[in-house]
């Protein structure tokens, strides 16, 4: 499990690994907060994710809800494992995480 | 956290022993009526219930072991698999396994017996003719492998279900503030939902705040569904059994496709609109053909449900005695405040006491009221006994249950399992006669044991009867004799020559049985008894039956009194078995030669002075109020000195030293601090006929306040 952040000059990446789930929420937001407040394109990777939970889906659609409501282009990237995206499926919480590339 | 998840832990272990109370007696009474489908589908949904919870708190070793027995009654449901004793007696005692599963982890219980396990899979195995591997493999933890992604156009349905029986449910489902931190997980629950049947969902983030204000443990994402599915309300409720304190949930019947179609959208907002809060249309639009195709092969009937407003809360029993003590001493309290107030001559205090009054009056009773509780399931957990007990002992028993509605005060409820217990395990040990011998005596060859609750004023009589061979009440004798009891040519009557049964160590048994036998059981039954407050009153008939009634109070903390003296001293007695009160002058004494008897609307009613009952040496007043009282034995007066008025009595024990004190059922503290004996009428009345019938027999009458048997 693990969230890193990278910044650049052109944008913030932050990267998902393993299961994300309530344990590291917190950080998560932390995370999401320090990306979005960089002013930068924010880009999320899920492609490494091996579960994730309702806690970091909606930290994740909070964090999109803010970047765009400042201007900013947010980005979810890669394709999530089959077994977390039907696990959200099931929920319907998949189309929340639809990957957008800005690009 | 880990304390949380405890906690949680021990919630789950709480409300699946309520499952598995419920489990056995479905189980018993399926066992008895075999064909009955919904006996099955109340077994199948309990297993369901225990294996998707257990796995979600845990306890996956349950969860597996459940899943097995799960199948079995698949099978059953589906019509696949026939019940037998066998399957019964294989899910009896894989619920004790599963009873030893919850407990494991609990200091102090023995720990699961593995091979015990295994065998019960094995047996249940050979039953469905499921090979090894599918049945002991199939963990709960992947529920799609067995029954599909339930939330897709129905493919959850059982193929084997009769379409007839489908409804659609609309769902709403809001988890609480503290749901995660509970250790609760949304998505299995929506996951074990999806494989009750078609699942169409919405999911909605418009409660979730900005990113800022974001509490990021706490889930504000809610859910609208619609569940094409042959359970019924309680089936769906029981999915969210364990997190139904902590999220808000609706479940109303589905009478119309608009209604339907109007639920959907009204719980994702206008899905037009580009709003970014909107989830967008999901797999609701591909579940809703699929929907559409089981509403049109259901046949058109519809089922029209009252809305479920139906809320609860579980509150532990420690805080529930906790609010009751401090009730008890508000009233204590209001009751040293009226008194105060009616030595003042002040309206504007006496108005605002008298308020309190009727406030602490109604606290009290909503209260007591909350203690109350159904005995349904005390009673319902001995069909496994008397079930278990007849295969052992070869007999044939069936036990049949009436008034399991009536309520009664917790606290008396959970000290009455041991006795009742008790009187069933002699009744089948020593009362009934084995099959053959009944048939020889011209009975059934199966024998009852009826158990029953109903009330009788401030009291629940609780009754087992059977109709066995009946007590030998010579044998009892003979044995009171050699035990040094009696002397040798007493004549007992019949209800003293019952009493001696429930002597410490007293038993006519020639054999001592696992069952019983060693004369420990009556006695046990006779302290809690006691310790209740209670009386035990035992009648038989030789070779039709015995029939022992335990009376007992209705509650042990707060009743309605009537608060009366004699002489210098007050009394209470309980307000629920007094009828009238009316006044016995000189000339009423007269009229009735001196005989203990008054004359109430051409109806004679005996009386017994309690001056004179309790040797109160205070000459009695020219007026005297007979308080007309209903006892089991009849109506009585008891003749008091003055009425004093109502009394909220909160009631103390008289402890230790007192315990073996008849005529009093404890203690009450009165509003100018001295202390109120609270009368048992029962006693006192039965008291005085055993007076009287020793007068008879040239003996005193004895002292009022004597020691118990």
């Amino acid at each position: 499990m693990g969230i890193t952040l990278k910044q650049s000059k052109k944008s913030s990446v932050i990267r998902l690994e393993g299961a994300v789930d309530i344990g590291s929420a917190a950080e998560l937001k932390t995370m999401l907060l320090r990306a979005c407040g960089s002013g930068r394109e924010v880009r999320v990777m899920l492609d490494e994710v091996t579960d994730l939970d309702v806690t970091a889906v909606q930290l994740i659609w909070a964090a999109r809800r803010l970047a765009e409501g400042a201007g900013m282009a947010f980005t979810l990237a890669g394709t999530m494992p089959e077994s977390v995206s039907s696990a959200l499926g099931l929920a319907a919480l998949q189309q929340f995480l639809v990957p957008l590339d800005a690009s | 956290m880990a304390r949380k998840a405890d906690q949680f832990k021990n919630a789950f272990r709480e409300e699946a022993r309520e499952v598995l109370v419920d489990l056995e007696s479905a189980l018993l009474e399926l066992n008895e009526n075999r064909g009955d489908a919904e006996l099955v589908g109340r077994v199948f949904r309990a297993l369901h219930t225990i294996k998707g919870s257990g796995a979600m708190f845990g306890f996956e070793d349950l969860a597996a072991f459940t899943h097995n027995l799960e199948n079995a009654f698949d099978e059953v449901r589906n019509g696949r698999l026939k019940i037998g004793a066998e399957l019964i007696d294989l899910t009896l005692a894989a619920l004790d396994q599963i009873r030893a599963m919850l407990e494991e982890s609990q200091a102090a219980t023995p720990p699961v017996d593995q091979a015990v396990c295994a065998e019960i899979l094995a047996g249940v195995r050979h039953l469905t003719g499921k090979p090894e591997k599918e049945s002991a493999g199939a963990r709960p933890a992947k529920p799609e492998s067995d029954n599909g992604a339930g939330c897709e156009a129905g493919s959850g349905i059982d193929s084997g279900v009769d379409m007839d029986q489908i409804h659609e449910w609309s769902i709403h489902f809001a988890p609480g503030a503290d749901f995660m931190l509970n250790g609760a997980n949304p998505l299995l629950l929506l996951r074990e939902l999806g494989l009750l049947g078609g699942l169409a969902l919405r999911a909605s983030m418009a409660a979730v705040p900005p990113l800022e204000e974001l509490d990021p443990e706490r889930c504000y994402l809610s859910w609208d569904m619609v569940l094409a599915t042959s359970a019924e309300r309680d089936g769906i409720r029981d999915v969210f059994i364990f997190v139904e304190d902590s999220c808000e949930l609706t479940i109303e019947a589905v009478t119309s496709a608009a209604s339907r179609s109007d639920r959907m959208t009204a719980a994702g907002e206008d899905p037009n609109s580009a709003q970014t809060n909107t989830a967008s249309v999901n797999t609701a639009d591909l579940t809703a053909k699929g929907l559409e195709d089981i509403r049109a092969t259901s046949g058109g009937r519809r089922h029209y449900d009252a809305p479920d407003n139906a809320s609860s809360l579980r509150v532990p029993a420690a805080k529930l005695d906790q609010f009751v003590n401090l009730v008890g001493e508000l009233v204590t309290v209001q009751a040293r405040l009226s008194e105060i107030v009616a030595q003042r001559d002040d309206v504007e205090i006496a108005a605002v006491s008298e308020e309190i009054e009727r406030l602490t009056s109604s606290l009290r009773e909503n209260s007591m009221n909350i203690r109350m509780m159904p005995i349904r399931a005390t009673f319902e957990k001995f069909r496994r006994l008397v079930h278990d007990l007849a295969r052992d002992l070869g007999k044939k028993v069936e036990l049949t249950i009436a008034g399991a509605e009536t309520e009664l005060d917790k606290t008396v409820i959970d000290q009455l399992g041991d006795p009742l217990m008790h009187l069933i395990r002699n009744s089948m040990d020593h009362g009934i006669e084995l099959p053959d011998l009944r048939v020889a005596r011209g009975k059934r060859s199966t024998a009852t044991i009826h158990l029953s609750a109903r009330h009788s004023g401030a009291s629940v009589l609780i009754e087992v009867s059977d109709d066995g061979g009946g007590i030998d009440a010579e044998a009892v004798q003979r044995r009171a004799v050699e035990r040094g009891l009696v002397v040798a040519g007493t004549q007992l009557s019949e209800r003293e020559t019952f009493a001696m049964l429930f002597q410490p160590g007293f038993s006519t048994a020639r054999q001592v049985t696992d069952v019983s036998g060693r004369g420990v059981g009556m006695d046990v039954v006779r302290q809690r008894v006691d310790s209740l407050r209670g009386s035990i009153d035992v009648t038989s008939q030789p070779g039709r039956g015995t029939r022992v009634t335990l009376r007992l109070p209705l509650t042990l903390a707060i009743i309605d009194g009537l608060l009366v003296s004699v002489g210098e001293a007050c009394y209470v007695l309980p307000l629920a078995n007094i009828l009238e009160c009316i006044e016995l002058t000189l000339a009423d004494i007269q009229r009735a030669n001196g005989k203990h008897m008054a004359n109430v609307r051409e109806e004679i009613v005996p009386y017994i002075r309690l001056r004179e009952h309790f040797n109160i040496p205070t000459p009695r007043p020219e007026i005297e109020q007979i308080m007309v009282v209903q006892t089991e034995q009849g109506r009585y007066g008891f003749v008091v000195d003055r009425v004093l008025g109502n009394c909220q009595t909160v009631i103390k024990n008289l402890g230790r030293f007192y315990r073996h004190v008849q005529l009093v059922s404890g203690a009450t503290i009165l509003g100018n601090g001295r202390v109120a004996l609270i009368l048992d009428p029962e006693r006192l009345a039965e008291d005085a006929v055993r007076a009287i019938s020793h007068c008879a027999r040239g003996r005193p009458a004895g002292a009022a306040l004597r020691a118990g048997r």
